[in-house]
């Protein structure tokens, strides 16, 4: 009898071991600016998901322009999920290397962008320039840092917010809107590859009057270099920029990550996840959550890419594609 | 017309206002200047900023660039393409022996000849990190044959696995590179261990590396013969070699390259045509092989005890082999086991001070006639013996054309002109002896006398 008991207390104990919590590594691509925000959300979500299922999870980051890390998806980065800057380079998946399915966006709440921001200008303190929209960006002798829009997501916006904003100023005239778009870029002394770079370009190595900047980079900034040194300036229309997330099917289906892959995108829109890009200064896309940081927002007229642009897929073609708009003005300079 | 009154006060009044001025006007044009000056600064402090940060970014830029650019290495040791992770990689080496072969004595019996000795092509590569693959054909001698051709499988260091056609693993002097031995032709114990085989081998580095082992299954071969890559018998060897170097951690002790090991070989052999096309001297001439109806057939083993050291420029190396088969005379006769036994020493020191070792010598300077840099030079010496079983006379062997024991030294002289390059100039004398009954004159005309060649080389390894 005894020896039976010990039997099956060995065989339970076994069993248990087998069923023993799992180790589990996920490697989330984004863009140039969320390091600090998934780095919260990171450690908030394996806390939810080791309550939940007793597995641990890893999330390993990579970061980069947003177009450049798609880029090194579709060339084989291993990417469990992808948050990128905007639907366009995500789109570039389900396109090229066919590793998400076409109606990715509709997979989750929001179009799959479970936080949004907006595009505004950091200036030096006192803002000697006297920078108060875009007008002011094109005058002789401004210094402009934003980032290379073939690479940076975040540039696309700041080249499509000032796009918005010149179509308004000038009635649809395309010819005054590049003549204007074109003046804009013969300002730009340095084109970084991605959002951070250009942080770092502006805040840390002095270079340039204004900074066209993610709101939730420009913020960091402020935070991280004092309110002393720099100023946000908010223009008089920006765009709605709506970053977007998206499991790889094709690496997770592979990797057997499938099932967290997908509970950690969508534990983005949970009130933690929520409450945690409010924190790190992007707008929540929750009424509640938002109506908490609402204070440290400003109103901005916004624009959206679908009403001016047509959509990324048009927008990424006329604007950004090789040969396209943005080449033929930069290359003209 | 001004009065002159007018004129003056006009004159008095300018005066006080220029006076008066003067000093606040040419305050205003300091600071003006010094505030296009500063502005000129803060332009230049600018320019120079934005320089610096392009510099950085493209310096960035190529550094990302160089993490997923593909490798190319050109070297000494060849020319290797290797993905940025280094996991797959294709490498090109190369291997020629340009000969001089001059005997001595013979009487003109022996050609003095030039010979292409080896000239290889050998294609390595790796694909996935763990898996290889070698392929080496040979173009020197007097036919084009493959050399070796073999798949990799790397779990671990301590475990590897090799298929296909390679070395078997016996011979100490015969695993070692033929870039890199002592001399330019191998001792004469090479007769009596299989030399390429086909078949898999498992192999790996244990404890810290200071053991390493290799153990396989291989279609099995004659003495000092390579496969034709056909098994010529339903029979196998199993072959095994534990080679250990104890004090390889020990850093500074002068038994640090003492290498010790044994090898040895196991099958069945059944064969239907001779044992071996011969057993060769130093000089590459015939000295002894069996008779043509000679069969193996029954068991054959080796075992070959074997030590490696190396303290500096000096080098050591020496081997025992016992070789046992059974063998017929023909299909039908009386069966008998023969041993033959074989063993060397062989030393070499580098006069130019720098370390001997089993993968070759890497001198100094590498030879550069203009700037007065000669390489590295080493002297090597050796002494050998084979000694065939006697009772493979005369049943087996006739006792009229061969030995039946030969006794090898040899002097050399190696220049490295650099680690790919090297010369060597070796002199070879062997003494033959004969079984009990051989004839006074041997009817073989290489055996009359002692064979005494100088053989030099002229190679590029890489």
């Amino acid at each position: 009898m005894k020896i039976k008991t010990l039997l099956c207390s060995a065989l339970a104990l076994a069993a248990g071991a087998v069923a023993s919590a799992k180790s589990i590594e996920l490697l989330n691509v984004s863009y140039d600016p969320t390091r600090e925000l998934y780095q919260d959300y990171n450690a908030a979500f394996a806390r939810y998901w080791k309550g939940r299922t007793g597995d641990d999870v890893v999330i390993k980051q990579s970061h980069g322009g947003s177009g450049k890390q798609a880029r090194s998806v579709i060339d084989g980065l291993q990417a469990d999920v992808v948050t990128l800057a905007l639907a366009g380079d995500v789109d570039a998946l389900a396109g090229i290397a066919k590793l998400i399915p076409v109606d990715w966006q509709k997979r989750l709440p929001n179009n799959s962008a479970p936080y949004t921001s907006t595009i505004v200008f950091l200036v030096r303190k006192g803002n000697p320039k006297g920078i108060k929209d875009w007008d002011d960006l094109v005058k002789s002798g401004v210094s402009v840092i934003t980032p290379n829009p073939k690479t940076s997501g975040g540039a696309r916006w700041n080249y499509l917010a000032a796009w918005g904003y010149a179509l308004r100023k000038f009635n649809g005239d395309e010819a005054q809107v590049k003549q204007f778009i074109g003046a804009l870029y013969q300002n730009v002394p340095v084109l970084d590859s991605g959002a951070r770079g250009s942080t770092t370009t502006f805040v840390q190595r002095g270079i340039g009057d204004v900074f066209i900047s993610w709101e939730n980079e420009a913020f960091l900034a402020l935070k991280e270099f004092g309110e002393g040194s720099f100023e946000i300036v908010v223009p008089s229309l920006s765009i709605l920029a709506e970053p977007t997330v998206a499991w790889v099917d094709k690496v997770v289906k592979k990797k057997g990550t499938e099932i967290v892959a997908r509970a950690y995108l969508e534990y983005l829109y949970s009130d933690e996840g929520q409450e945690i890009a409010g924190r790190n200064y992007y707008r929540p896309r929750s009424p509640q959550v938002a109506a908490k940081y609402a204070a440290q927002f400003s109103t901005v007229n916004l624009i959206t890419i679908d009403e001016v642009f047509g959509g990324w897929a048009k927008a990424q073609k006329v604007h950004f594609a090789d040969g396209g708009v943005f080449d033929q003005l930069y290359l003209k300079h | 017309m001004r009065t002159f009154p007018t004129a003056i006060r006009a004159a008095f009044a300018s005066a006080v206002l220029v006076t008066g001025f003067l000093p606040a006007m040419r305050a205003q044009s300091h600071d003006d200047d010094i505030q296009a000056l500063r502005e000129q600064i803060r332009q230049l402090d600018q320019k120079l900023r934005v320089l610096e940060r392009k510099q950085e970014i493209k310096d960035e830029d190529a550094a990302a660039a160089a993490k997923a650019t593909p490798k190319i290495t050109i070297n000494d040791k060849g020319f290797t393409l290797a993905s940025a992770d280094g996991a797959n990689a294709i490498k090109l080496r190369g291997l020629v022996q340009l000969d001089s072969r001059l005997f001595f004595n013979d009487g003109g019996l022996v050609n003095n000849a030039f010979v292409i000795r080896r000239a290889r092509i050998i294609t390595e590569g790796t694909f996935a990190k763990n898996y290889s693959f070698q392929l080496v054909p040979e173009f020197g001698g007097s036919s084009v044959s493959l050399v070796d051709a073999n798949l990799g499988v790397a779990l671990d260091q301590a475990l590897q696995f090799k298929f296909g056609r390679f070395k078997s693993p016996v011979g100490l002097e015969l695993l070692q590179s033929d870039s890199w031995t002592f001399f330019n032709e191998r001792s004469i114990v090479t007769n009596l261990v299989p030399n390429r085989d086909l078949g898999v081998q498992a192999s790996g580095e244990v404890w810290g590396g200071t053991v390493n082992y290799a153990a396989g299954v291989f279609g099995g071969v004659a003495d000092g013969a390579s496969t034709t890559n056909a098994d010529f018998d339903n029979e196998k060897d199993v072959v095994a070699r534990v080679f250990a170097a104890p004090f390889r951690s020990a850093a500074g002790s002068p038994l640090q390259g003492l290498s010790l090991g044994v090898s040895g070989s196991l099958g069945r052999e059944k064969t239907a045509s001779g044992r071996t096309a011969g057993y060769k001297t130093d000089g590459q001439q015939t000295f002894f092989t069996y008779a043509a109806t000679t069969i193996a057939d029954g068991q054959s083993w080796r075992v070959s005890p074997q030590a490696d050291y190396r303290y500096g420029p000096l080098g050591v190396l020496g081997e025992y082999v016992l070789s046992t088969v059974n063998v017929r005379p023909s299909a039908t006769g009386a069966k008998a086991e023969l041993q033959n036994r074989a063993w060397q020493l062989a030393v070499g020191y580098v006069l130019t001070g720098e370390n001997s070792s089993y993968a070759g010598v890497v001198p100094k300077t590498t030879f550069d006639f203009a700037n007065g840099t000669w390489g590295a030079f080493e002297i090597v010496g050796r002494y050998s013996n084979l000694r065939i079983d006697d009772a493979a006379f005369p049943l087996y062997a006739s006792i009229s054309t061969n030995a039946d024991e030969a006794t090898a030294f040899g002097l050399g002289l190696n220049w490295y002109l650099s680690k790919a390059v090297r010369f060597s100039f070796d002199y070879y004398r062997t003494r033959f002896g004969f079984a009990p009954g051989a004839p006074a004159v041997s009817t073989a005309p290489v055996l009359r006398q002692d064979e005494q060649a100088f053989i030099t080389r002229f190679q590029v390894a890489f």
